[in-house]
């Protein structure tokens, strides 16, 4: 694959340093129940992050994300391939302390204030108890919850958890910050305020990964990604890379068509879709949109809308999930490299 | 250390605010109508009546909150995710683990401490004082709760609290009962069962050290109120004891270390 060969060596002049995260052909493979029956919920991912990206990690339910972050955070041990976190070992002390970990729906201890819970987290991190509370204190103050300092976590709303999630993320100024579905659970206001957060993080200089099945959130803060499905990546690299860049198709809404227009549209195989006084039809062909706006036109139509829709990274994932499941019922199935950049 | 000390004093609070000793109250309560009522049908027998009612009551009371609260310990912390918070921190696993431990044995000794002296102020209100061996008895209580927290601590690192509660208290009963167990082992002729009786108590802590009424040790039979546990007795118990947990808890860590936490 030369293509790879080419940005693996692009990356290495740009940063001579060992990458943030590393998995190489991990595998996770847990037995449950009784049974022990096989779940395959990793079957090779190899990633790899760089100093000072905001890496996403995409995928819908089920792909595999929670499973990759909880290796490289040390909680799951590989079954096959390699998780390295600052060129160490995933789950290695020395590593684990220049990270920061922000677990899916989390949950804290019920009897503890957020700010004593805080002032805990930071005495693991080998922070002295005066200098952890002072961090708690500030850190509450940033993610707004310094009103909530002595409140016990038990009386908090799942967004207000979500910020102490945040919050402990951060209180030993790690150079890594992994969130894993950091978005649920959120209200608007909150997903801008992580959204400025993340980007505050990026400016100081710090790497993020995080996980989503949002693919929105991630699109637009994402330097790089990594499409998972069903414990396969299917896809890595620059957004823009990864998306198709035509044109799919063309939405157009236009207002009062007169009976002319609705036939001489009908002529091209357009059925307009009429709301009130307002049609609506979508172009599947780009090259005929000047011909259609000169026919709207001509007729007298007004028009009020046109909208030229880009693939999207839902696109690419439901592209990408039709391939593996294509794949996986053919008994010889091999990792779809559809689209595989530099990872 | 200091790690391990910052899990010991959140667990700690968390039993507290978790509102573990309500437990006492009720101990307390139990212990004076007990001894009054016992007490009014023994004349002359009050207070002996009491020092065997609130030993043997402490004692359970004790086996029964670590045995409750030390199974879901470490089940807790996986239920309620907060593992996936606290391990991605730089802590060694058993850090984790001896950090827990460590946390309800300091609340089980404050309990300790506020039943003996609930005991001692039933026994001055009735006259009496508590004596050398009462308080050397008190210290056995509380090594054996030690035993069986670190029991119930490392069924509950791989097993659910039910699995966990039931291990324990099994290994409890079978550790108050080694020295019969040893007995009937003599007596029977099958080899087989024989030597398997011999197994088990050759495994399973003997906590027939910590619970000295009604025992026969030294070929003394010993009465709650016999004088003969000195303090080298307790030291020794106390020694058994601590090589006992260690090694259980050494087994724990090393499970836990291995887990997956899914």
């Amino acid at each position: 694959m030369p293509a790879k060969v080419h940005t693996e060596k692009q990356s290495m002049s740009q940063s001579t340093s060992t990458p943030v995260l590393r998995t190489h052909n991990l595998a996770k493979t847990f037995a449950l129940g009784f049974f022990r029956k096989k779940v395959h919920a990793v079957r090779d991912v190899s990633l790899e992050v760089k100093k000072g990206e905001i890496f996403g990690l995409l995928g819908p339910n089920g792909a595999g994300k929670t499973t990759t972050l909880k290796v490289l955070m040390g909680l799951i041990k590989p079954t096959a391939g390699s998780a390295e976190v600052f060129g160490r070992p995933a789950g290695h002390i020395v590593a684990k302390a220049q990270l920061g970990y922000l677990p899916e729906s989390p949950y804290f201890y019920d009897y503890l204030t957020s700010l004593e819970f805080l002032v805990l987290v930071g005495e693991l991190c080998g922070l002295r108890r005066r200098e952890s509370r002072l961090r708690a204190e500030k850190l509450l103050e940033r993610v707004e919850l310094s009103h909530a300092a002595n409140l016990a976590l038990r009386r908090y709303s799942k967004g207000m958890l979500q910020r102490v999630g945040l919050a402990q993320a951060l209180i030993n100024n790690p150079q890594l910050v992994v969130l894993d579905e950091p978005l649920t659970g959120l209200d608007p206001l909150g997903r801008k305020q992580l959204r400025e957060l993340i980007a505050e993080l990026r400016n100081e200089g710090k790497t993020v990964v995080l996980s989503s099945h949002i693919l929105s959130d991630v699109e637009a803060l994402a330097d790089r990604v990594a499409i998972l499905v069903k414990g396969r990546m299917v896809a890595s690299g620059k957004l823009s890379e990864l998306l198709d860049t035509r044109v799919i198709n063309t939405e157009i809404t236009i207002s009062s068509p007169p009976e002319a227009l609705v036939k001489a549209l009908a002529a091209h195989d357009i059925t307009p879709r009429l709301v009130g006084d307002v049609a609506h039809f979508t172009l599947e062909q780009e090259s005929a949109t000047d011909e259609v706006v000169d026919l709207i036109r001509t007729h007298g139509a007004r028009l009020m809308a046109l909208i030229p829709r880009k693939e999207s990274l839902e696109d690419v994932v439901v592209r990408q999930a039709a391939v593996v499941d294509a794949q996986s019922e053919s008994p010889n199935a091999q990792t779809p490299n559809a689209k595989t950049g530099g990872a | 250390m200091r790690k391990v000390w910052a899990i010991t004093l959140n667990t700690f609070r968390e039993a507290i605010r978790n509102k573990v000793l309500y437990s006492l109250l009720f101990f307390a309560v139990l212990v004076i109508v007990a001894s009054r009522a016992f007490g009014a049908l023994s004349v002359n027998e009050e207070v002996r009546l009491t020092v065997d009612l609130g030993l043997a009551g402490m004692s359970l009371f004790l086996v029964i909150i670590a045995i409750f609260i030390g199974v879901n310990l470490v089940y807790k912390e996986l239920e309620r995710k907060t593992v996936y918070t606290l391990l991605p921190k730089p802590i060694h696993r058993y850090q984790f683990v001896l950090g827990k431990f460590l946390g309800l044995t300091l609340t089980l000794f404050i309990q300790t401490l506020v039943m003996a002296f609930v005991l001692a102020a039933v026994l001055w209100s009735q006259g009496a004082e508590v004596s050398g061996p009462i308080v050397r008895l008190m210290v056995l209580i509380f090594f054996e709760v030690v035993v069986v927290t670190a029991i119930a601590v490392f069924f509950s690192s791989f097993s659910t609290p039910f699995l966990s509660g039931m291990f324990t208290i099994g290994i409890f009963l079978l550790g108050r009962s080694v020295p019969d167990i040893r007995a009937v082992a003599a007596k029977i002729t099958q080899p087989l069962l024989s030597s398997l009786l011999e197994g088990v108590s050759a495994i399973v802590p003997n906590l027939r050290y910590y619970f000295v009424t009604g025992a026969d040790i030294k070929g003394q039979h010993v009465s709650v109120n016999g004088t003969f546990v000195d303090w080298g007795y307790v030291g020794t118990a106390a020694g058994y004891a601590s090589i006992y947990t260690a090694l259980v808890l050494l087994f724990a860590m090393a499970l836990f270390s291995r887990r997956d936490f899914i």
